[in-house]
């Protein structure tokens, strides 16, 4: 009978959750509606001019997206290689005190507010690269990048180290009795074992470093050029939102123009985080 | 301990519903509040440069007074009650003429057929917004060259000027940094309206969220130029340095007079003479108070 009742307590409130998520989806389209008539869906994500307020308007975001994917992308090119190391350390090789020293600092990385890390990278990045390589303006989407590395950092170490260790023991024993060297075991056995759990890893925080605003928006410049390296700046469309709803007419095409960024960031990061539920359940399925 | 938790659960859900219920009533309850303020409130609305600061003195004359009658003690003993709603300059001179609000307000000059169709109408300046070109003072553009143009300022800014170079050959060969707000922010549209006339500004330009980051940018980058609202320019003195104009420094006394042209009127509109009470609280925003709030907003006060 208890039991009972705690069923649909919870029930009603994970419903509630789940109605939240849908309810915000719905917001979304809603309130962006009158701009996929104004401008096509395509023409909107490869248009390349942005300028809500001229005549005639130009609402393209195609800048932003390549801006956001250049952070996004770079930050995982610094953050995979060092996160799996990490996490192959902490899995297999560290001593237990010190795994036990090590994890919770790093789980503690995720606690630090991003503004605090945009604040930082602000007032250090920014001024490092202007002395040390002569630009005029320090930001760009590298500096953005290197604060969004440390950031997604610990997603991708725990994510990655409880592939490896939700491995069947199985594995290691054998190896052990085959007499493998350890080096060996890691790499040929475990890795490929783990390569599911692992690409999870790195498609969550790409997820997370896609969404993140305001260490981006305090790094990366913010110009509406459109970026043709690394090391150029440009504007993420989480900025771009940021900068631009708190000043927008509401109604306006303007602000139903940002909405629609909005929505577009928001389905690209809840593809991203679909296509991670997939993985794991292929996991779940294949090894264990 | 599992009773507890149950008690806890269901706690949880009772708050959650409670909230839920309240945001419903919410709006029911709003109307009824509204038409009985409705013949005795006062309803300003427009450029959403100026409401800020007319919200806030509304904040402070209702605090500070309650009542009409502690106003003017002829008046009757009823609550004060001052709505303001933002909708743009536009709006502001559109829903004073239809008489959506009794005083609609406007950040920019009136036109000449706007002000046709109110001819018992009144206009009162509350103060202006301008807008100082900064550069950091380690920039020997501030010896070299104090005086710009305001065609300089939009080459500069439109990207034909790159580098301070071109725009004195005395200056380093060093490519500019462009700082601006977003576009949607105020300043960007009177710097578009005054000094770009529709030339697009360069692609380059870094938007920077706030007027105090673009104060910030240029105090620490010595390349940078930016336009930040001269009310930033007295709190980051030694920092920032601002530019001559067309020869006019753009001083209090200048910006009040209208020699110093980057800049806009803080206006307040009405369609006939405005009542009593509306006058009342007119005074309240001439006044040294309301003039005060005019200041700290970062805006030039109307000269008294």
């Amino acid at each position: 009978m208890m039991q009972e009742r705690m069923g649909t307590i919870c029930l009603l409130v994970a419903g509630c959750s789940t109605l939240l998520l849908i309810s915000v989806l719905l917001f979304m389209v809603l309130e962006s509606w009158p701009v996929w008539s104004a401008v096509s869906p395509l023409a909107f994500i490869l248009g390349t001019d942005w300028n809500p307020l001229a005549e005639p308007l130009q609402l393209g975001i195609g800048t932003m997206i390549l801006s956001t994917l250049w952070t996004a992308l770079g930050a995982l090119l610094l953050a995979v290689p060092l996160g799996l190391c990490c996490a192959i350390f902490l899995a297999e090789f560290a001593p237990q005190w010190m795994a036990n020293i090590l994890r919770p600092v790093l789980n503690l990385l995720t606690g630090i507010p991003s503004v605090v890390y945009g604040f930082l990278g602000a007032t250090v990045l920014v001024k490092f690269f202007e002395i040390n390589f002569a630009m005029a303006s320090g930001e760009s989407l590298f500096c953005a990048s290197l604060v969004l590395t440390i950031m997604v950092l610990p997603y991708i170490i725990s994510t990655s180290e409880s592939a490896l260790r939700a491995i069947p023991p199985e594995y290691r024993q054998v190896s052990l009795a085959l007499g493998v060297s350890k080096p060996y075991l890691t790499l040929r056995v475990l890795l490929p074992l783990a390569k599911r759990g692992l690409l999870g890893a790195i498609i969550l925080s790409f997820g997370r470093a896609a969404g993140e605003t305001m260490a981006v928006l305090m790094l990366a410049g913010n110009t509406m050029v459109l970026p043709t390296s690394w090391f150029s700046k440009g504007e993420p469309l989480p900025a771009l939102i940021a900068l631009e709803l708190g000043t927008s007419e509401v109604g306006s095409l303007h602000y139903q123009g940002l909405f629609a960024a909005g929505l577009v960031l928001l389905l690209f990061v809840l593809g991203m985080n679909l296509l991670l539920a997939l993985f794991r359940r292929d996991r779940r399925s294949g090894v264990s | 301990m599992k009773k507890f938790k149950f008690l806890l659960v269901s706690l949880l859900v009772l708050l959650v519903l409670a909230g839920c219920g309240q945001t419903s009533e919410a709006p029911k309850s709003e109307p009824a509040k509204e038409t009985a303020a409705k013949d005795q409130s006062i309803k300003l609305g427009g450029s959403s440069t100026l409401a800020p600061v007319i919200a806030k003195c509304a904040d402070d004359f209702t605090e500070q007074y309650k009542t009409w009658n502690k106003v003017d003690p002829q008046l009757p003993e009823e609550p004060i009650v001052i709505f303001v709603s933002t909708g743009g300059s536009g709006f502001g001179v559109k829903s004073a003429l239809d008489g959506t609000v009794n005083i609609g307000l406007v950040s920019r000059e009136m036109k000449e057929e706007e002000k046709a169709k109110m001819p018992n109408g009144k206009i009162i300046k509350l103060g202006s917004d301008a807008l100082a070109i900064a550069v950091n003072p380690q920039n020997p553009v501030v010896q070299v060259k104090p005086n710009l143009t305001t065609d300089e300022v939009k080459r500069i800014f439109a990207g034909e000027i790159k580098t301070w170079q071109e725009l004195d050959a005395k200056l380093p060969n060093r490519p500019t940094v462009l700082a601006i707000r977003d576009l949607g922010g105020g300043a960007s549209q009177v710097f578009d309206e005054l000094v770009m006339k529709k030339t697009p500004v360069a692609k380059e330009a870094i938007q920077l969220p706030s007027m105090g980051a673009l104060a910030g940018k240029v105090a620490e980058n010595a390349d940078a130029i930016g336009y930040v609202s001269t009310g930033l320019i007295k709190q980051n003195e030694g920092k920032i340095s601002a530019l001559n104009i067309d020869d006019v420094t753009p001083t209090n006394e200048n910006i009040a007079s209208g020699q110093y042209k980057i800049a806009r009127p803080l206006l307040l509109v009405t369609k006939e003479q405005p009542d009593q009470k509306q006058q009342l609280f007119i005074d309240y925003l001439l006044s040294e108070k309301g003039l005060k709030v005019v200041e700290e907003m970062g805006f030039v006060p109307t000269a008294k």
